[in-house]
């Protein structure tokens, strides 16, 4: 991969050199740390760089961050659950994105969940439980049986049918 | 679109199928606009409209002038003449349009629909001829066409009611037949087309099929059951707004008890306790020891259903780390239950779940007690913390069969309404499907076969502090978390609607369906002697 530079405006040849030598990809820490402090979307993003930061950006704990975020202390005891029913991104992505967009828009019109917006314990709650019927739905679908399988409501393996209007663009 | 009452037209259906000579009707909803147009020129008129914009649309423009200042309306009785002049003025040299071809089909024989309809006599004698133009005018003339089908079928569909209910069955049979007929005239994908067209299969079989042979809900049909149910759970909010008020009230309830037993009426596919089982595996303090009764239909194909889900949901509560025990109670109806079948602890405590079954406790056997009273009964005697319920909020239990139909059809065609504007589904048929069965409950069935006897909110309210039952509050989260169920949901119609501490979900202001939750009225015994229940001393 090639890191583009920009010439510095700077005449001297050993600034220039200096600067050169610095590569993100070789201080992992500085670059999760920068990694935990972006939005869904730019995350989503920068792990289509490169393989290494697409390595990084699959570790759950930077959607961790990304989902509470905003939420503090996060409630106690949400990890083991999260990460039972299949994970922070994917709650991030199942539940917690479109959640905060819907409810986002309709309260704050104008302003995108890039803007640090807070969200309230409430839809915390009300993902989590989301999610949890995702959940319960997927195992439905793979243990056979039981009904809820054959065509489920066209969704893919990505959402379960019963969340499938989350996943509807909003007429607002 | 909800049905128009009946102010819309002057004059009603007629109910005598002699021939009637009658007034020139005019239409009610022109003249509310000044226009006086009598029923028989409406075709006519519409028409004419339609070529007069399209003579303005290719006229040249010195003609459009002398429209302009010359088209004025002095008579405004007579608008199908003043159409007339201004389209003779406009002189066009294309041959005169008449029907397009399409809506030719539409004119029915004049023998099937009776001269009370007079409308279609005029129709009857417009010649057919191709046209290869007006695509866009010809949906305007059959929009023009449907609304006034629609209407008439909504009248035709009262009075068939009123018929069924006076027991001339023969005059409903016919107005069957001339119902179908105008059914082809309207859209039925949507709208009141569609709501109508459910109504009358469901009118047809109350008349058409012998008395008894109508079954309401049987075994054969579980598996069905469950896949429709399914998909309403999907396709509306009105299911997942049970679910998640109901388990709010409940988590509420078992607040600070370590053991706890959630007694379902019934699971289904037990879509309600995931939620649940996560929300009280985050409370602080731990989770409980949770015990799930979960009662429903035996399964007639041999496959254990009740026990499956019970797997399942043992399955989330094991990776969430929550203590949980399930046990299945297969009754083919909620009476058959016992409480002894329940197995109650006396330590823990209780909550009882019914998401819209109670209703179908309701149909009254004069040989037995009501099954209502036995089965509220055995609740309250069970060590209730609290009880969830939720029923439709419709008034389909009463005893005349056409207000119980007139209140079904408003009922149904605006959960349809509500239905249409949720997102695309591709399996929103089957959740149609679903409705119309319960459609064809409240409509064709009488007796015992009748299970969906709704009551509303008010009557329930009566019955449970009748029984025994006081009501609890549902809290502002309740309705935090209702709100914002809703809101994610693309369509701005449904709203939610707190009702003396009950909530209610409806649309554009229409409750249809409503949550409450209850405690068991501790026996007062009074100080001297023992009164048992029956009034005697002890």
């Amino acid at each position: 991969m090639h890191h583009h530079h920009h010439h510095p405006h700077v005449s001297s040849p050993h600034a220039t050199q200096k600067r050169l030598k610095f590569c993100i990809n070789d201080h992992i820490d500085i670059l999760i740390e920068i990694l935990k402090r972006l939005d869904g979307r730019s995350l989503g993003v920068a792990a289509c760089v490169c393989r290494l930061w697409c390595t990084i950006a699959r570790n759950d704990s930077l959607w961790e961050d990304l989902c509470f975020r905003h939420v503090s202390p996060p409630p106690s005891g949400v990890r083991a659950v999260v990460v039972a029913l299949g994970g922070y991104k994917r709650l991030y992505m199942v539940c917690v994105r479109p959640v905060l967009s819907r409810l986002g828009r309709r309260l704050r019109l104008g302003d995108s969940d890039r803007v640090g917006r807070v969200w309230t314990r409430d839809e915390v709650q009300l993902s989590l439980s989301l999610f949890c019927v995702d959940y319960y739905e997927r195992l439905g679908r793979l243990g056979g049986g039981g009904g809820g399988s054959g065509g489920g409501g066209g969704g893919g393996d990505t959402s379960a049918a019963s969340l499938m209007f989350l996943c509807k663009p909003v007429n607002v | 679109m909800v049905p128009y009452d009946s102010d819309g037209l002057a004059g009603s259906a007629p109910s005598s199928s002699s021939s009637i000579t009658k007034p020139p009707q005019i239409d009610g909803l022109l003249a509310g606009a000044g226009y006086k147009v009598p029923s028989s020129e409406l075709r006519h008129v519409a028409q004419r409209l339609e070529r007069l914009e399209t003579a303005m649309l290719n006229s040249a423009s010195h003609q459009l002038s002398l429209l302009a200042s010359d088209a004025v309306l002095y008579n405004p009785s007579d608008l199908s003449t003043w159409v007339d002049s201004l389209l003779s003025e406009l002189n066009q040299s294309q041959p005169l349009p008449s029907l397009p071809s399409d809506l030719s089909d539409l004119v029915p024989n004049s023998t099937a629909l009776d001269s009370s309809w007079g409308m279609e006599h005029s129709l009857s004698q417009q010649q057919n001829q191709n046209i290869s133009q007006h695509q866009q005018n010809q949906l305007m003339v059959v929009t023009a066409l449907e609304e006034d089908s629609a209407i008439r079928l909504v009248h035709m569909l009262m009075t068939c009611a009123e018929s069924v209910q006076r027991g001339e069955l023969a005059l409903a049979a016919s107005l069957i037949e001339n119902m179908q007929g105008l059914l082809t005239r309207v859209n039925t994908g949507c709208g009141i087309g569609k709501v109508a067209g459910y109504f009358i299969n469901a009118l047809s079989r109350r008349i058409f099929a012998p008395a008894g042979s109508i079954s309401g809900v049987g075994s054969c049909y579980t598996y069905e059951n469950e896949l429709l149910y399914h998909h309403y759970y999907e396709a509306c909010p009105y299911l997942k707004f049970a679910h998640f008020t109901a388990n709010q009230a409940i988590l509420e309830a078992f607040e600070g008890h370590d053991c706890v037993h959630v007694v379902d009426f019934n699971l289904m596919h037990g879509l309600q306790w995931p939620a649940l089982i996560q929300a009280l595996a985050l409370r602080p303090g731990g989770p409980p020891l949770l015990r799930l009764t979960g009662i429903g239909p035996p399964s007639s194909d041999g496959r254990d259903s009740l026990r499956e889900i019970g797997l399942r949901l043992a399955d989330l509560a094991r990776s969430v780390n929550v203590r949980f025990a399930f046990r299945g109670v297969a009754a083919a109806r909620l009476e058959d239950v016992k409480p002894w079948m329940l197995q109650v602890n006396p330590k823990e405590a209780v909550a009882v779940n019914s998401i819209m079954q109670l209703h179908k406790l309701l149909a009254s056997d004069p040989t037995r007690n009501p099954a209502i009273d036995i089965v509220l009964n055995w609740i309250r005697n069970l060590n209730l913390k609290i009880m969830t319920a939720v029923e439709q909020e419709a008034d389909h239990n009463q005893s005349g069969f056409l207000d119980r139909f007139t209140e079904a059809l408003y009922y149904y065609s605006t959960m349809f309404d509500s239905l249409e504007a949720c997102a695309h589904h591709p399996e929103k048929v089957l959740a149609e499907m679903y409705i119309q069965r319960e459609i064809c409950n409240v409509v064709s069935c009488e007796g015992s076969a009748r299970v969906e006897r709704h009551e509303p909110l008010a009557k329930w309210r009566t019955r449970l502090t009748g029984a025994g039952f006081r009501p609890l509050h549902l809290g502002s989260n309740a309705f935090k978390q209702a709100s914002m169920l809703l809101t994610l949901f693309s369509s701005e119609g449904y709203s939610v609607e707190e009702n003396e501490g009950c909530l209610t979900l409806g649309w554009h202001s229409r409750p249809l369906i409503a949550a409450s939750a209850w405690q068991a009225v501790p026996d007062v015994e009074p100080a001297l002697g023992v009164i048992d229940n029956n009034g005697v001393v002890l």
